[in-house]
């Protein structure tokens, strides 16, 4: 699978990213490939589940800056929504529990295909 | 090549901002807003721009703006903020505290570069405008001063005497008046104006070129007639400058005839040529006249020996030389040790500071601008100590109270385990474990009550090493009590020793003195600056 092809699967925007970075394929692929080892999601899910909510918050707007820069637009779009809901750190809204699972959920499908492309 | 911080807590997104700059700039990255503070610290002088994120742990985007902001940074250094933050809260803070400019994720190459190059070109060109200003200003009072200079020499010079006076009446001037400044604002002083008298005093005698050389020279005691003619100076020297044709009212002419007119009147209103009294005389002509009277005690003239300074002091209060003003009396009082230090030449006024503090006030009025020369001055002096430091040994701190920013040197903060530069200390962990809570608010507010006068104190401690657990040997828990303090509880294998924490408090250069920080060394009690007295510490740099 080429990256194009893993973008297009998991609902990314390959074109926008790459004309962000003034066409340059490479470049993409190259941080693209360092995502699944990026320590950002990680440190969301250890301090959600340890209910440390401001550094949950702080790892979930980190994540969705990635997904930004990386066009991963349907990972950015659940984690910058859970970013809102955390956002107020004293008393998360109800739903924030269950946007976490999507989150969960879309890093999961993101990393499998970013992985199983060939770059 | 310019140097660009970038600072972001994800490592991802400050290599992708590297590989997008690195091309054109040389990169240094910050993980934190802390680290960001210390090598902004290090390396203020050599940064050209600031790519600062917004949301981090510790210390976030903001907190970094206000300490660069307090530390007089963002004058001369742009920032620019990164983020996907789209609460337009957060950007208005951020505008507020100095941002130049806002870069949204995602990033875009193109964006990044050109948003990086037009701030950077927009500051080095002011940068460049502010120190051309000065120095431009500065050519061109020096030239004015130069010439008022060189005819005060010529009508001196008829006088025989070595052309000193001149300058040590201007010197003597401005010191009073400076004084006074602060004493009192009845005269509406302020700096301009006190520049504008202390270069028209050079011509307070100006109407001595009318006076007969037998007289002005005559080694013995005047006679009446030859006194009468003598006094004639100053309306002479008044008339002149009131016959200029052209000119007539510019200020520099209007202060000149003031001052050459009146500075031998007297306060009880028994001085020539008018006979003015009080404040009727005004106190350009008021200050001058002191001046005069202290420079020709202290001075060898052809018909006296030279008085001491203390002896002219004495004079002068006794009333021995006609009645002055009781403030400027004060102003004398409290000015004597540096009208002393002038007089045996050890120090002059800084004429130059002045200028550039006028062109700085002129183009930012931002009391804390550090224009390119003073950082440099300071980012050597910093060299300086830490090179003496290395040499030395010794653990020293220095504290700025606006940034409130605590910086130890690399050895103090390795051996007591503690962060070289700590924001808020008064709330940090370490410090609080080493010397509790209640001791650092002590402190605090002692340094802060240090008067400008008698800025130096000390301190003696314990410090009580214990060795940690299961570590290397050199590895100590460190915790410090006061010596007073009675029974002090420590294992027996721990090694304590009484230290001396010398502390001096740093104050503003410009009138009214306000409190600025605090410089400090811990040496061991017994070693030989314990029994150094009144401990002279450079401004600067704190180095003993």
């Amino acid at each position: 699978m080429t990256l194009r092809e893993c973008y297009d699967s998991i609902g990314a925007d390959f074109d926008g990213a790459v004309k962000r970075m003034c066409g340059k394929e490479s470049m993409l692929a190259k941080f693209a490939k360092k995502f699944p080892a990026d320590p950002t999601y990680q440190g969301l899910v250890s301090a959600f589940e340890s209910g440390d909510i401001p550094s949950a918050f702080r790892m979930a707007h980190t994540l969705k800056g990635l997904c930004l820069n990386l066009g991963l637009d349907k990972l950015q779009k659940s984690s910058s929504e859970l970013t809102e809901a955390l956002r107020n750190t004293e008393s998360p809204t109800p739903n924030a529990a269950e946007l976490y699972e999507i989150v969960k959920r879309d890093y999961e499908a993101t990393i499998n295909a970013i992985n199983s492309a060939d770059v | 090549m310019e140097k660009i911080l970038i600072v972001d807590d994800s490592e991802m997104n400050r290599e992708m901002l590297s590989e997008m700059l690195e091309h054109d700039y040389e990169i240094l990255e910050a993980a934190d807003g802390k680290e960001a503070i210390s090598i902004l610290k290090d390396n203020i002088t050599c940064i050209s721009l600031v790519l600062l994120d917004m949301i981090m742990p510790e210390m976030n985007g903001i907190e970094v703006l206000d300490v660069m902001k307090k530390s007089g940074w963002l004058v001369d250094l742009p920032v620019i903020m990164i983020s996907a933050e789209e609460s337009s809260d957060v950007v208005h803070k951020a505008y507020e505290l100095g941002v130049t400019e806002f870069i949204r994720r995602p990033f875009d190459q193109l964006i990044v570069q050109k948003r990086c190059q037009n701030v950077i070109s927009l500051y080095s060109k002011q940068k460049k405008l502010a120190g051309l200003f000065a120095d431009q200003f500065y050519e061109r009072e020096k030239d004015s001063r130069l010439m008022i200079d060189i005819l005060a020499h010529i009508v001196e010079f008829r006088n025989n005497e070595s052309g000193m006076h001149v300058i040590h009446v201007q010197n003597y001037t401005e010191i009073l008046l400076k004084q006074l400044m602060q004493l009192t604002d009845k005269y509406d002083l302020d700096n301009d104006k006190i520049s504008l008298i202390t270069k028209t005093a050079a011509l307070h005698d100006v109407g001595k070129i009318c006076i007969p050389d037998e007289i002005l020279n005559k080694p013995g005691r005047l006679t009446d007639e030859e006194f009468k003619i003598m006094k004639s100076h100053s309306a002479i020297g008044s008339q002149m400058l009131a016959d200029l044709s052209f000119h007539k009212d510019e200020p520099l002419v209007k202060m000149a005839y003031t001052i050459a007119r009146w500075h031998h009147e007297r306060w009880d209103g028994r001085g020539y040529p008018d006979g003015l009294a009080g404040d009727d005389i005004p106190i350009a002509a008021q200050t001058v006249a002191l001046a005069d009277v202290y420079d020709a005690l202290t001075s060898e003239r052809c018909y006296k020996k030279a008085f001491s300074h203390a002896t002219a002091l004495e004079m002068i209060i006794k009333g021995e030389c006609g009645q002055f003003n009781p403030l400027l009396i004060d102003c004398l009082n409290t000015a004597a040790e540096e009208m002393r230090l002038v007089k045996e030449g050890g120090s002059t006024p800084n004429a130059e500071y002045d200028v550039r503090e006028f062109a700085l006030d002129l183009l930012k009025s931002n009391a804390l601008y550090s224009s390119d020369r003073l950082l440099h001055l300071l980012e050597y002096e910093k060299m300086k100590n830490r090179f003496f430091e290395g040499i030395t040994g010794g653990c020293s701190f220095e504290y700025t109270a606006k940034s409130q920013m605590l910086t130890v040197s690399a050895n103090a903060a390795k051996t007591l385990g503690i962060e070289e530069t700590i924001i808020d200390p008064i709330h940090n962990e370490q410090l609080i474990g080493i010397f509790g809570k209640e001791k650092l608010r002590e402190l605090k507010a002692k340094f802060r009550s240090l008067p400008p006068d008698n800025p130096i104190t000390q301190y003696n401690f314990h410090i009580i090493a214990t060795e940690k657990a299961n570590e290397e040997s050199s590895s100590y828990i460190f915790r410090i009590t006061d010596v007073s303090e009675s029974g002090v509880n420590c294992p027996a294998s721990a090694r304590h020793t009484v230290y001396k924490l010398i502390c001096r408090a740093a104050f503003t250069i410009a009138e009214p003195q306000r409190y600025t920080g605090v410089i400090g060394k811990l040496v061991p009690s017994e070693s030989e600056y314990g029994i150094m007295k009144g401990v002279d510490l450079n401004d600067l740099t704190g180095v003993l």
